[in-house]
């Protein structure tokens, strides 16, 4: 079931093809298995589900010293970018149903993010903001160092504004 | 800079600019005396000016002023267009029809924000075919820079990212970069691009989500800007698209009717010391990487510190370094999409404002043109402006309240009459002024649909003479009652901004219609409709005539929770559209971008939506499970070696992942895991690997369902 799954999650959608896999997949974690009793089946399968596509990738991409880690990502994000199970419903994990347009379209794909860095620096450059302007940025940096003052001028200003409309309303 | 190629366009000599300029602010000087002289005769009628009435004449001058430069912008821009068009435009500095047009390398970037995944991708894709069409898209590289903060919103970026690459045969020449720290906003984020990369291209034209540019658009940009190697960056005039509510719809027919007359007249003066306005512009690369880093302003947010608004500030560095900043007004194929609701455009301003009153610092900056400073004025002024217009009505009550205290109101009287020359002529003066302020704020729209109406052709692309006519009613009408509403919510932002405050919002729930709803407009505007009824009724008790002159303003305040709702309603935006209100030639005569994009969407949009159960994680779902999507993703992350601690910290997540399910990630740990590659393949592999019985419910619901959702052997493009 597992294994069906994991066929599936592939978009390997073909019935015959799945079984097919499917069996080969099941053989080979049986004997394992039968070695190894304590193993979960469902880890048995999936771990040689992963070692075939393993030894897939690596022969279809020409990349036999890859780590798993490498050739896995690799290897699916070149089936992803070729439509390999769409295109070529039959070539998956199947050496003997590889075309040769498929092993050059499998060997072409590849992703980049972002093409070859030329980097350089972008500093920002200080800005002369006039000596007023100057002056009142010191005194807000100033008066932000000390909050107390700040307070007071707020409640200065709202008291000021209060007298202001008393005076204009009288 | 390179000037003495031999087709470097000679633009407007010296003193002819200079005479435009005196033309431009001269005639301002001229309105605004003429409307003072009149405003402090009033004032002065009763026996002198007090100082309440120096006040109010003087907020009356700073007022007057900004409807001055508006009125006089769009009457140069009305002789400019009646006359065929300026002679002096950057457009006219190649001759398409003849000339094989030379390109150079240009990126295409699009900075992206947690925004509607399909949205910018189908953008994309349509901005990506129309400039394949045009059969040059060798020089153009695209990229999609991502600061998407949410898991979700990041794997569907990357998973349309890569669809449509394999569609559209875009390997290689469409990009995608998430940024791991999402510093300084966009400004940082098209740095960040331009140190990685900027060094390779000669150009960039920056988009926003919402920008479509044709090719032929991006394509005259990137020659005109090799035909004139002075310039350093060409602004565009994008148009209003896709408005669906009552709302969105009313400001692109507005934009699209009546900014023409005012962009060309902004050409007329400003000429090579133009602005920009941060998207669907072309720049050149390296001047703008020597001098338009932005440094930190003094004192901390909400005043100082990092600008927010970075793009008028750019053009001025550019300026201030000598090149050229222009507006190409009359390009056709740029557009951009606008806020749905009121309250949406409230919010859109709460963030301009602060970034446009942060320009303060900057006005008197040494080595700015003066065209630029008064862009950086005219920035601060779009919104301080509110609140004195606030306090002009507010001071306008009190010096009445004065007058009937003192049982001398005859000023607003039958006596008040209009003296010209020590003639007096039977018309309350301050008749005379208001309808000279109307006459100031309307003409440039009664105009812009007289000119339109005039042409048959252009009449019949808004839907024929009636429904212009009739939409051009409707908006005048509308935006009047909003004007208050502008007013109240500016002053509050401006306030908020100086004590260095947020605003809060109410959370929206759309209803069946979409569109706001009643608790989110009486709490949003409830404060607005109490202090209209307030005030209206005090008024109306003080001085009944004074209560009348105010009502413009006050109907604005107390209808501004009905109005709100209306104008939000897409059935209503929709309504009108088929009884052919607020139709815009973009949506008569669509160009082919535009229905391609609105095919696609309605395609996109059709996609079924994952289940409710896993929705809110369906973009980890998918990475953690689905194995192309885990190997992508995977590939777009670098390697990093990791401390003890944290590989420890990583092991304990990802367990809990599988085997409490997401819901007990918080996003930080979630976007953690999502970052780091180990843990990603970990994750796929162990997912698989594991017997049901150790993975959370979570997980075994998604593993069933996601067969189902990927039946068809595609990854879908979610909105």
């Amino acid at each position: 079931m597992r294994a069906e799954d994991y066929l599936r999650a592939h978009r390997i959608h073909n019935r015959l093809h799945q079984s097919r896999l499917i069996q080969a997949v099941l053989e080979r974690a049986a004997r394992r298995h039968a070695e190894n009793p304590a193993i979960e089946p469902t880890t048995l399968a999936a771990e040689e589900t992963e070692r075939l596509m393993d030894e897939w990738f690596a022969e279809v991409l020409e990349a036999k010293d890859l780590p798993h880690d490498r050739i896995a990502t690799q290897g699916r994000v070149a089936l992803l970018l070729c439509d390999g199970p769409q295109k070529w419903p039959y070539a998956f994990l199947n050496s003997q149903a590889n075309s040769d347009e498929f092993l050059k379209a499998m060997r072409d794909s590849s992703i980049e993010a972002g093409p070859d860095m030329a980097l350089s620096s972008m500093v920002p450059r200080e800005i002369d903001l006039g000596l007023i302007t100057e002056a009142a940025g010191e005194t807000l940096e100033r008066m932000e160092k000390w909050p107390l003052l700040r307070l007071m001028l707020l409640w200065v200003l709202f008291v000021g504004a209060l007298f202001g409309i008393f005076y204009a309303t009288r | 800079m390179n000037s003495s190629r031999p087709h470097v366009h000679q633009f407007i000599l010296p003193q002819r600019l200079r005479r435009r300029r005196a033309l431009f602010y001269s005639s301002v000087l001229l309105l605004t005396s003429t409307a003072t002289w009149f405003m402090a005769d009033l004032l002065w009628r009763d026996g002198g000016i007090t100082g309440l009435e120096w006040l109010l004449l003087v907020l009356f001058v700073i007022l007057f002023a900004q409807i001055a430069v508006g009125f006089v912008t769009a009457m140069l821009g009305f002789y400019v267009i009646n006359r065929g068009g300026d002679r002096q435009r950057i457009t006219r500095t190649i001759d398409w029809e003849s000339e094989d047009i030379s390109l150079a390398s240009t990126a295409i970037v699009m900075p992206v924000f947690n925004e509607d995944v399909s949205r910018v991708f189908e953008g994309l894709r349509v901005i990506y075919r129309s400039l394949e069409a045009t059969k040059k898209l060798e020089p153009f590289d695209f990229f999609i820079l991502s600061d998407s903060n949410k898991p979700n919103q990041w794997i569907q970026e990357e998973i349309a990212w890569v669809e449509l690459c394999k569609q559209v045969n875009g390997l290689g020449r469409i990009f995608y970069r998430k940024r791991r720290h999402q510093i300084n906003k966009k400004a940082g984020n098209v740095a960040d691009f331009l140190r990685r990369w900027g060094k390779r291209y000669r150009y960039m034209v920056v988009l926003d989500a919402d920008s479509i540019m044709t090719g032929e658009a991006i394509v005259k940009l990137v020659a005109m800007m090799e035909r004139n190697p002075q310039t350093g960056l060409i602004q565009t005039a994008p148009r209003l698209i896709y408005g669906e509510s009552l709302y969105a719809r009313m400001q692109q027919f507005a934009n699209r009717l009546y900014s023409p007359i005012f962009l060309a007249g902004l050409n007329y003066w400003q000429q090579q010391d133009g602005n920009y306005w941060g998207h669907n512009a072309i720049i050149r690369v390296q001047p703008f990487m020597e001098h338009c880093a932005l440094p930190d302003l003094p004192g901390s947010e909400p005043f100082g510190g990092r600008i927010l608004s970075h793009d008028f500030v750019e053009a001025a560095l550019m300026r201030k370094a000598g090149w050229h900043v222009w507006l190409a007004h009359d390009i056709e194929g740029t557009y951009e999409e606008g806020p749905p609701s009121l309250i949406d455009s409230a919010k859109r301003d709460r963030r301009w404002c602060q970034g446009n009153m942060q320009h303060a610092w900057l006005i008197a900056a040494r080595g700015f043109r003066p065209a630029n400073r008064f862009h950086l004025f005219m920035g601060v002024m779009a919104y301080v402006s509110c609140p004195l217009w606030l306090l002009f009505l507010v001071l306008s009550t009190i010096h009445v309240f004065n007058q009937v205290l003192d049982q001398s109101t005859r000023v607003l009287g039958v006596e008040a009459y209009t003296q010209i020359f020590g003639r007096i002529i039977e018309i309350p003066e301050a008749l005379v002024l208001f309808i000279f302020t109307m006459l100031l704020l309307f003409l440039p729209k009664i105009i812009s649909v007289i000119a339109t109406a005039q042409r048959s052709a252009d009449a019949q692309r808004f839907g024929g003479r009636g429904s212009l006519a009739l939409s051009a009613v409707m908006e005048i009408f509308f935006s009047s009652l909003l004007a208050p509403v502008h007013m109240m919510f500016n002053s509050k932002f401006v306030f908020f901004s100086l004590l260095g405050q947020g605003v809060s919002w109410v959370t929206q729930r759309r209803g069946v219609e979409d569109g706001t709803d009643w608790r989110e407009a009486i709490i949003t505007h409830g404060g607005q409709t109490f202090f209209g009824l307030v005030w209206g009724v005090s008024s109306f008790i003080l001085l009944p005539a004074f209560f009348w002159w105010l009502s413009p303003v006050l109907a604005g305040l107390v209808l501004s929770i009905p109005v709100s709702i209306i104008l939000s309603k897409g059935s209503l935006g929709a309504h009108a559209r088929r009884i052919g209100i607020f139709l815009t030639p973009e949506e008569t005569q669509p160009p082919h971008e535009l229905s391609r994009l609105t095919q696609n969407l309605a395609e996109c949009y059709k996609h079924m939506r994952p289940i409710e159960a896993l929705r809110n994680d369906y973009g980890l779902l998918q990475a953690v499970l689905d194995p192309y999507i885990n190997a992508v993703h995977v590939s777009m992350l670098r390697q990093r070696r990791q401390s003890e601690e944290s590989r420890d910290w990583f092991s304990l997540l990802r367990h809990r992942l599988l085997s409490e399910g997401p819901s007990q990630l918080t996003t930080k740990e979630t976007l953690a895991l999502l970052l780091d590659a180990e843990s990603m393949i970990w994750l796929h592999e162990e997912l698989w690997r594991q017997p049901s019985s150790s993975l959370a419910e979570w997980w075994r619901l998604a593993m069933r369902q996601y067969n189902v959702l990927t039946a068809a052997p595609i990854t879908a493009l979610y909105r």
